[in-house]
């Protein structure tokens, strides 16, 4: 292994710790995800799936949430369980626990009952579970639906028309969030303890993480006691503003930022001249709308009206690619809208190195993952192992490191220890 | 163990400067969540390169100020500021003697500006050997499409963001803010962690080049793979769930003006309970909706039929007594939902006040972690423009009060 956090031992137990334990094991850290013998986790089910053939060793989403990490089995309701997760707690920097407050202390197991390893010792014990391990809603059953709705993100975002519900992005995003502070914290804490030598717990909110995820909704309302308004492919807002999302000619969508309208007038003339070419300039030779480029964007005139409606119109009659690179070729903020699987051939994003082949399990050939959206000068990522299967490491843990010998594996596993 | 406690600080990054030279939101949200933490960030501003944060949302609009935007204030909270010349050597000097003192120096400006500014690596490593320089910017600083600008929605559109939200058959819905500002600005917080703790351990610092549009592609990954696996292309979903496919899972419309609550039953249990705090006999004991397949299978006259009911609730109520029923269901709520009204929220403080200069006591977000240990903390508000550039020069980089007043007449600082 290479990366910053190399030499990192985390445990991860739990469903909604996926994310977290991803980013840190595309950093380095030996992440082993911990299972429960027989089914495994959730994502084991969750589609979708090679083939659509539904297995635990052909989801998609565990190929991808995993990758990089090892896997064993483990019950902590047993009491061989229980021993065998105190001798791997010892061994492990961090904890990333996400089966929810209180949960694993039922059996002993938990974070109170090894309260002493992360009080007094070097561990690291970071739960991410919904709503964090106190208040009144903590115990409350959510799923990512839920969470986008209680944090905000949803009232933010949806369609112009009010009839139609707001939406939810697609996504899991509330795991990204829980996730990505869960692993700020984490690496906060393993930081501190580089001075102290001493490890702490750390007690990540999913519906916090959310809640401060949602950009000018706050300060609208906190400084202006006003609420957002959802609109169609485009920010939220106190007031309707102008459509910045349109057709093109392909089928594809295209981003204008801001409307069409350039912010400045440094490429007016070469934008001209590519409405030229295909006639679509109208009359915005007319000096009036190259003055009304630098005008107050918060201003609405006639002639930004009309500007923004004569390169609407012209978008709309050619491909979204096209619209990308020869706006993004005169510095315009202009976006083809993509679904994910189109940027896989980009080649920026191959240039970068940015998606690193991974092997799926079932699937003959290596995928591309989207795993590190960073690049370290000292400590680059090396992404080297896919998913693991259910309980393939527990040989090498249980034997490897805990010493145990056939026989003991064997006794474990049969009575659903392991 | 006592010998090492003694080294505890009381928050996590007690002792890590950070040099800021960030604007609009990406890169101060990033050091946001470093001086929640208890680094001192810095942030360097000058006129030329103006943050229009701070015009932007105006507290007092008849009277505006850099000091008065409610959203300049809540993202640069915990923070320092000062202001700088970098085209005047004695500004520069200033800059280049901060840097000096730093563990890193972040940056979001589009790639190759702040080498332009002259402080590429190199020169960042003369000043500093083991300096960590970050860089967050749309399509990162190596590639062929570096040049690209964006802004949120721009990096959102082109990631995937933007469509996987909202009905098939209709436009993408997006997201109604820049989500992936917000975004870029977590992953670099956990680059610049991890940076940090690999420079802890090692001494060795490094450039960590940070790219908006690849944060964004991490969450269409399982739909990457779906199409080089099944060759399926990514269809928007709505507000149903397709992996996995349970049903009800959808956002039904409650009395009021635009009031909504999710509902998302994943077992035969939640959606009973479900129908039975809506007193809906007829659903369930419709055939059409008695198992999970059934139920995704005519999702759409699911909803319908649900929202019949749900109409006549109001959304918070409705939510306590689903919880109460082991169903998950959430109001949609506002801002106003969860500053005033969100009982969990409040109970873990998350709104916490501090006070500032020019805008009063207010409330901010909080970091959304706790650490039992080395908590972060709420100090103060966002500064004033310029405001700690005396205290720093004097204090912190070693120039008498005159050198102060003198570059300081000099328009250099």
């Amino acid at each position: 292994m290479s990366g910053p956090l190399n030499g990192v031992r985390i445990l991860e137990i739990g469903d909604r710790g996926e994310a977290a334990g991803l980013l840190l094991a595309a950093a380095g850290a030996d992440v082993i995800r911990v299972e429960m013998p027989g089914f495994g986790s959730t994502g084991r089910s969750q589609g979708p799936f090679v083939g659509d053939n539904p297995g635990p060793e052909r989801s998609l989403h565990h190929a991808y949430f995993n990758v990089n990490k090892r896997g064993i089995t483990l019950d902590p309701s047993t009491a061989d369980g229980i021993t065998l997760w105190r001798r791997l707690l010892e061994r492990a920097d961090v904890v990333i626990d996400s089966t929810g407050p209180g949960a694993l202390d039922e059996f002993g197991a938990g974070y109170e009952s090894f309260r002493p390893l992360w009080e007094d010792g070097k561990l690291i014990w970071a739960c991410i579970t919904p709503f964090g391990l106190t208040g009144p809603w903590k115990d409350w059953e959510v799923n990512d639906l839920i969470q986008i709705a209680l944090g905000g993100p949803m009232m933010s975002t949806g369609y112009d028309d009010h009839e139609i519900a707001p939406i939810r992005p697609d996504g899991e995003h509330s795991l990204w969030m829980g996730g990505e502070f869960g692993a700020i914290g984490i690496i906060a804490a393993l930081y501190e303890r580089e001075n102290s030598g001493l490890g702490q717990m750390v007690d990540c909110s999913i519906h916090e993480s959310v809640s401060c995820t949602v950009e000018g909704a706050f300060p609208n309302w906190e400084y202006a006691q006003r609420l957002v308004q959802r609109q169609t492919g485009r920010h939220s807002s106190p007031a309707r503003t102008a459509p910045w999302q349109f057709l093109a000619a392909d089928g594809n969508y295209v981003n204008l930022m801001g409307g069409g309208i350039p912010r400045t007038r440094g490429n007016w003339k070469e934008l001209m001249d590519w409405l030229d070419e295909f006639n679509a300039a109208d009359n915005l030779r007319e000096e009036r709308y190259e003055a009304a480029v630098h005008s107050d964007p918060m201003v609405a005139t006639e002639e930004r009206a009309h500007i923004a409606e004569v390169i609407g119109k012209f978008v709309t009659s050619r491909p979204a690619e096209e619209i990308y690179r020869r706006g993004q070729g005169l510095h315009l903020p202009w976006a083809v809208i993509r679904r994910p699987e189109q940027n896989l051939d980009d080649p920026h994003w191959n240039a970068r190195g940015f998606f690193s082949e991974v092997e799926v399990t079932g699937f003959d050939k290596k995928v591309k993952m989207p795993v590190a959206p960073y690049q370290f000068s000292e400590t680059p990522h090396a992404i080297t192992r896919r998913a693991p299967m259910l309980g393939e490491h527990n040989y090498e843990v249980y034997h490897g490191e805990l010493g145990l010998d056939a026989m003991q594996l064997v006794a474990l596993a049969g009575s659903g220890a392991i | 163990m006592a010998e090492t406690s003694a080294n505890r600080g009381p928050r996590p990054l007690e002792g890590v400067r950070v040099v800021d030279f960030s604007w609009i939101v990406a890169g101060p949200q990033c050091t946001r969540i470093m001086a929640d933490l208890g680094a001192d960030v810095i942030r360097v501003e000058n006129e030329s390169y103006l943050d229009s944060m701070r015009n932007g949302m105006q507290v007092y609009p008849d009277r505006p100020s850099l000091n008065g935007s409610g959203m300049f204030n809540n993202m640069s909270r915990n923070k320092r500021g000062v202001t700088a010349n970098i085209w005047h050597p004695g500004g520069r000097e200033m800059v280049e003697r901060l840097i000096k003192t730093a563990d890193a120096v972040l940056e979001n400006f589009s790639a190759g500006a702040f080498e332009r500014m002259g402080f590429g690596m190199d020169h960042l490593r003369e000043l500093n050997p083991n300096i960590i320089y970050i860089s967050i910017s749309g399509f990162g600083h190596a590639g062929i499409d570096t040049t690209y600008i964006t802004w949120g929605p721009t990096a959102q559109a082109v990631s995937g963001a933007t469509v996987m939200s909202g009905f098939a058959d209709m436009p993408p819905a997006g997201w109604g803010y820049s989500y992936l500002d917000h975004t870029a600005g977590y992953y670099g917080a956990i680059a610049l962690l991890e940076g940090l703790y690999h420079r802890k351990r090692t001494g060795q610092g490094q450039y960590i080049d940070v790219a908006q549009c690849e944060t964004g592609m991490m969450m269409g990954g399982v739909a990457m793979l779906d199409y080089q696996v099944n060759g399926r292309e990514y269809v928007r979903q709505g507000n149903h769930m397709r992996w996995p496919a349970t049903a009800p899972h959808s956002v039904y419309r409650c009395s009021g003006d635009d009031r909504w609550i999710a509902i998302a039953c994943e077992t035969d249990e939640q959606w009973e309970a479900l129908c039975e705090v809506l007193n809906a006999d007829d659903l369930a004991s419709d055939p059409l909706f008695q198992t999970n397949l059934s139920r995704v299978q005519a999702q759409d006259q699911l909803d319908a039929a649900i929202e019949k009911y749900t109409r006549t609730w109001d959304t918070r109520e409705l939510m306590y007594v689903l919880q109460a029923a082991g169903v998950p269901a959430g109001t949609a709520q506002t801002s106003e939902d969860k500053m005033e009204h969100d009982a969990q929220l409040r109970a873990r403080d998350f709104y916490a006040t501090a006070d500032h200069p020019y805008l009063g006591v207010r409330r901010f977000e909080g970091l959304p972690l706790h650490l039992s240990a080395t908590d972060w903390e709420l100090r103060g508000g966002a500064p004033g423009f310029g405001e700690h550039t005396e205290q720093i020069m004097t204090e912190l980089l070693g120039y008498t009060a005159d050198e102060f007043a003198q570059l300081k007449a000099e328009i250099a600082v």
